[in-house]
């Protein structure tokens, strides 16, 4: 097997964070280096993860189910790129950024610790290891929610973490509802013993659990709650990693995952999540229309983009998954990029409050262009990236025969851009703001992660052509399409 | 012979008294106290699990192989399980204590300037 | 797709008639810079207003030629966003507004076009095929004809993204506003140009290359364009400011286009295509003089206007002849095209009575455009100068620069041309190739033989005034109830409430009312309806942990109920 690399992309980051928290509390410089080689590390690690073939790992050389498995399929893959690769982005922009905060070890050492829970529960084929990997990402994001130490962050810290605890207890409850019906935790063979023992109450109930502490932890409505205090209290880097890819790695992986590899696509399953995607989009993005704080503006269309995702994986066809997983991977850099952005404007302007700014184009031209494009992405503005996976969402949902879910996917879109439009409007267009007269650019490395993240949005449907699909999402898509995986599956790979 | 899934019940409900406790409770700490509740509820359930009747200690002696176990792995995961709660516990004691120095209370129906 | 795949998916198609409208896009390009050389000059980023410029040339050319759909839709859909761009050079609070609701609405028929998009594939490909067909739908392969929901939703998707370009009703909001914030070259550029090229090209290719139309659809176009017609020529009569008013108009002459198309015979697509460059030509004239206006007088309101005529006699002459294009006076352009026009709806008598209404409907128009710009001409260049204009007239001379007269005239010009020599030079130089093969219309009007006719009826009735009573008139000062006028510029007759009696009819004025209440306009109240939505539920979001808990635990259980049914 070719899988000996796998166990590095836990081990890594979390070694990083022992070290920064042991050896760089005296000096920030040694912690941004060490964040940074670290951050560079696994990103490599996860392109190498790409370009290689589907391989597993036994840890400790225990063969699975008895011990632990670690997977390295092309879902698995994909979703390392994107977390990786905004990591890497927003490592560099809050190399700049975070000076305004103290505490640099701290900042790296839960930032680090973060990436390694999220990288875990990606690669992770064991369901109880998936958890603790799950919980260490959450702590971790707890802690940084509350890393400013003001009131709101302290207020949006607790209830995150209150409402968090509840959806890991869910988690933990159906873990073992499986695991006492089944007798296994390896995901593979659990989807085996499933299969084998037939549906019962209880793994109806297993189910319900399981997806309970997922859509919580991917902020479907009505688990949503928490996210719009959570995500803006955070510095804006963490605001990009939390929205840009914890709870999609957290929650919306896992219930696919959950969804089709585990418990296998039931009609019934796929009408809930096309249900549940639906009624994310439009609330999401009702709420955001009325936000004033571009923060919470933009923490509320996570809300509605995540509902995209699940939609499509509810439409269950190749076309939807595709789609659903375009959309992770789109969302994952454009959402990440307006959260620097807001950062960036906030630094400058020293508000997050849209009516305070205006006219800042002229003074902000790279944060002003960079927001545009990420708006017009997450709008499905063509040619930019968000509009690729809509339309592949919307051919999805057309070729169902799903027209009713089609037209909302429609406009929801459209009062997405009502709602981005707002934002450029009241932040770059018009008279410039009081005071701003002598607010300037941001420095360079902020500027770097934006320009990077705003290009990756430009030319984002470049994922299709088909030399890259091939590599990057047809094998995730077939991962998903496939079906339950059985462990003979899994460990052939 | 007690009904063998009442201990389940009595977890299960166990569980719901943590979950009530956060709903209703006004107090950070008994907010806190009630995820502890649920959280050993379910440790409790997982432990449960791996019980079987006359099961002894899953140590393995050597000429033994035929004895009966109880399942070990719950218990591995109940060290892990309660390991991560210890954790979750201390983050929300201390975010509640700084949340009393920053808003003065400890009720959580006043700590609610994020809304809307 | 490798390199070679994507080039032999013949992205392009060069017809005729495409190559038309590019002309005129590069025609307007031309005129447009040389107008912005000195309507822009000393405005800030103008690197940046140049850049868009061209990009939205080579978009557009891009969408003209275009076969491939797909492309299409990826070209069309940015050329959304660069009209945002352009609309941000504009220098009025209202500005942001402005541009975010122009990019709204059309960004938002974008995102139907793409749900049409998507059904035109599944109705092509059938479900299961997969990405392959989208990039090769194109509209010289794929055909559909109208049957059935699907195809009619299809069709209204894709249309309703071309009516949102060209300004058509529902879609027409952000054109009025538009004319009246962004500068006045950009107006020129894409609402009063080539947006109405774009939009009414894609209308004509999509109604007759790319779905065979019934004429139940045809009827439901029809009265879109009587609608606009009507409705937006009403609105316009009670404007007071100038470039307001002729964002109104560029409107409602969409409605002809939209008629047009919507008749389905040859003559009145013809005349619909027609009107759609004659419209460009002389609306691109009457925006650019309103801009010269503004230019001398730092105004477009009607009330501070007057009297230009002697301060600017070629932007008056040029004005006055682009007037009355837009009214179809023969023997201008406008003219020759509506009376295609016309003739198209008659033709549409087989399909029942309804083609009275749309007949009455586009002449009615006509006429209420020539009111209007009655009014328009009275309050600008004729009557008594304003005090405002009095004030400026005295400072300083004002005069039309090279850069700002040159496109006006050429455009005047052009309106005259196409007009008196309608059936030689659009028809017989640049339509007859494009037409190849359609039948010789009847009724063309031999418009050049109609204008000797009609300018020696001019030369005749001068003769007989000249003869008869030129010597018997007096001229005296202008007068009001004995006062004179000169000397009381309060009483002046500005002509801005020429018609503002209409809104004393009772429906009338009840739908004026509404107007300006904005009912009619899909933005506002789409958006105070999600406001509305958004005020519940943020209202819900009340920041109580208990009842956020609550919820998850209500969506535990919803989710049991789904499931274990």
């Amino acid at each position: 097997m070719a899988g000996e690399y796998i166990p590095l992309l836990v081990a890594v980051p979390l070694a990083g964070a022992f070290f920064c928290a042991l050896a760089a509390r005296k000096s920030g410089v040694l912690a941004d280096t060490i964040g940074t080689l670290i951050v560079a590390l696994v990103l490599a690690l996860s392109i190498y993860a790409v370009v290689s073939p589907p391989s597993t790992h036994a840890v400790g050389g225990w063969p699975a189910p008895l011990g632990i498995l670690l997977v390295m399929d092309g879902l698995a893959s994909l979703m390392l790129l994107v977390v990786s690769l905004v990591a890497f982005l927003v490592m560099i922009y809050s190399l700049s950024y975070m000076n305004a905060y103290s505490g640099r070890w701290q900042f790296h050492t839960l930032f680090l610790l973060m990436l390694a829970g999220m990288n875990g529960v990606v690669i992770t084929g064991d369901l109880f290891n998936l958890f603790v990997f799950l919980e260490v990402a959450s702590l971790a994001s707890y802690a940084l929610v509350a890393f400013g130490t003001g009131k709101h962050e302290l207020e949006a810290a607790f209830k995150y973490a209150v409402m968090g605890s509840l959806g890991s207890l869910l988690l933990l409850l159906g873990i073992a509802f499986l695991y006492g019906y089944t007798g296994t935790l390896n995901m593979a063979h659990m989807a085996e013993r499933l299969g084998e023992l037939g549906v019962a109450p209880i793994t109806v109930a297993a189910l319900v659990l399981l997806l309970s502490g997922f859509a919580l932890k991917a902020a479907i409505v009505p688990f949503h709650s928490w996210l719009p205090d959570a995500h803006p209290s955070a510095p804006a880097p963490i605001s990009a990693m939390l929205s840009g890819v914890l709870i999609k790695s957290l929650g919306v992986y896992t219930i696919a995952r959950l969804v089709f590899n585990v418990y296998g696509a039931s009609p019934d399953l796929l009408n809930l999540l096309l249900v549940l995607g639906a009624v994310s989009m439009g609330i999401g993005v009702i709420l955001a229309l009325r936000q004033w704080d571009m923060k919470r503006l933009l923490a509320y269309h996570s809300v509605s983009q995540v509902g995209y995702m699940i939609l499509g994986f509810g439409l269950g066809s190749p076309l939807g998954i595709l789609g659903g997983l375009f959309h992770l991977f789109n969302h994952s850099i454009f959402k990440s990029l307006l959260f620097l952005n807001s950062g960036a404007l906030e630094q400058a302007t020293g508000t997050r409050n849209l009516k305070e700014m205006g006219g800042l184009s002229g003074r902000m031209p790279t944060t002003s262009w960079t927001t545009l494009s990420a708006s017009m992405s997450i709008s499905g503005v063509p040619p930019f990236s968000g509009f690729w996976s809509k339309l592949i969402i919307v051919m999805a949902c057309v070729e169902q025969g799903r027209w009713f879910y089609g037209a909302w996917a429609i406009l929801v879109s459209v009062l997405t851009l009502a709602s981005f439009l707002k934002v450029t409007k009241f932040a770059f267009l018009g008279k410039l703001g009081k005071g701003f007269e002598n607010v300037r650019e941001v420095p360079w490395p902020m500027r770097f992660g934006m320009v990077v993240l705003a290009l990756l949005c430009i030319v984002g449907g470049l994922m299709l052509v088909p030399e890259v699909k091939e590599m990057v999402l047809t094998p995730a898509v077939r991962v998903l399409d496939h079906g339950i995986l059985t462990l003979g599956e899994v460990v052939r790979l | 012979m007690i009904h063998s899934w009442l201990p389940y019940v009595l977890c299960i409900l166990l569980f719901c008294v943590g979950v009530y406790a956060v709903l209703s409770k006004k107090n950070l700490i008994r907010i806190i106290l009630g995820i502890v509740i649920a959280d050993y509820a379910v440790n409790l359930f997982l432990i449960l699990l791996c019980w079987k009747k006359g099961g002894e200690a899953p140590i393995l002696q050597p000429g033994a192989m035929e004895q009966v176990m109880v399942d070990p792995l719950p218990q591995a995961l109940v060290l892990t399980s309660i390991v991560i709660g210890l954790a979750t516990t201390a983050f929300l004691v201390a975010i509640a204590m700084r949340l009393h120095e920053r808003y003065g209370t400890y009720d959580i129906t006043r700590i609610r300037e994020l809304r809307g | 797709m490798s390199l070679e795949n994507l080039f032999s998916l013949d992205l392009f198609s060069f017809s005729p008639l495409a190559w038309l409208a590019a002309a005129f896009a590069g025609l307007f390009f031309i005129l447009v810079v040389i107008y912005s050389l000195n309507f822009m000059k000393g405005r800030k980023g103008l690197f940046r207003y140049y850049l868009y410029t061209v990009l939205t040339l080579v978009l557009t050319l891009g969408v003209i030629f275009a076969d491939n759909l797909l492309l299409l839709v990826i070209l069309w859909g940015f050329l959304g966003l660069l009209l945002y761009l352009l609309i941000g050079f504009g220098r009025t609070p209202s500005t942001p507004a402005t541009a975010r609701k122009a990019l709204l609405i059309v960004g938002g028929t974008d995102a139907m076009m793409l749900l049409g998009l998507a059904l035109v594939w599944f109705l092509v490909y059938g479900p299961g095929t997969g990405l392959s067909g989208l990039a090769k739908l194109s509209f010289s392969t794929v055909t559909i004809p109208v049957a059935g929901g699907l195809s009619v939703a299809a069709f209204l998707l894709l249309a309703s993204a071309a009516l949102a370009k060209a300004g058509a009703m529902p879609f027409h909001t952000w054109v009025p506003d538009m004319a009246e914030d962004a500068p006045i070259p950009v107006t020129a550029y894409l609402p009063a140009s080539l947006d109405k090229l774009l939009g009414v090209f894609f209308l004509a290719r999509i109604s007759l290359e790319l779905f065979i139309l019934d004429s139940t659809l045809g009827i439901v176009l029809m009265a879109l364009g009587s609608i606009t017609i009507m409705a937006a020529v009403m609105m316009a009569m009670v404007q007071h400011d100038m470039k307001r008013l002729l964002g109104y108009h560029a409107v409602s002459q969409v409605g002809y286009m939209v008629l047009g198309i919507g008749t389905g015979n040859p003559i009145g697509i013809c005349g619909a295509l027609f009107h759609m460059f004659n419209h460009t030509i002389y609306k691109s004239c009457l925006f650019m003089a309103a801009g010269a206006v503004e230019k001398s007088m730092n105004t477009t309101d009607l009330h501070r206007l007057g009297g230009l005529a002697k301060l600017m006699p070629l932007v008056f002459g040029a004005f006055f002849v682009a007037s009355l294009s837009i009214s179809g006076v023969p023997p201008f352009n406008g003219f020759a095209s509506k009376w295609m026009i016309y003739q198209g709806i008659i033709g549409t008598a087989g399909n029942g009575w309804t083609w009275i209404i749309w007949l009455t409907a586009a002449m009615m128009g006509s006429a209420l455009t020539l009111a209007s710009f009655m009014k328009l001409i009275h309050a600008v260049f004729l009557g008594q100068a304003s005090p405002h204009v009095t004030k400026i007239a005295e400072s300083s001379r004002p005069g039309t620069p090279f850069a700002l007269a040159a496109p006006i005239a050429v455009l005047a010009v052009l309106c005259i041309l196409f007009g008196v020599f309608a059936d030689r030079i659009p028809f017989g130089e640049l339509f007859s190739p494009v037409l190849a093969g359609e039948p010789v219309f009847p009724g063309l009007w031999s418009s050049t033989s109609a204008t000797i006719l009609i300018l020696a009826g001019l030369f005749l009735g001068m003769v007989v005034y000249l003869l008869g009573s030129a010597g018997k008139t007096r001229s005296v000062a202008p007068f009001i109830g004995g006062e004179d006028l000169d000397a009381r510029p309060s009483m002046r007759v500005s002509g801005v409430d020429f018609y503002s009696t209409v809104k004393d009819v009772k429906p009338l004025g009840v739908l004026f009312d509404w107007a300006e209440r904005k009912h009619f306009d899909c933005y506002v109240v789409g958006l105070r309806f999600a406001d509305f939505l958004g005020g519940i539920l943020s209202g819900l979001h009340n920041g109580l942990l208990g009842r956020y808990v609550l919820w998850c635990l209500a969506g535990v259980v919803a989710l049991y109920l789904a499931l274990i049914g």
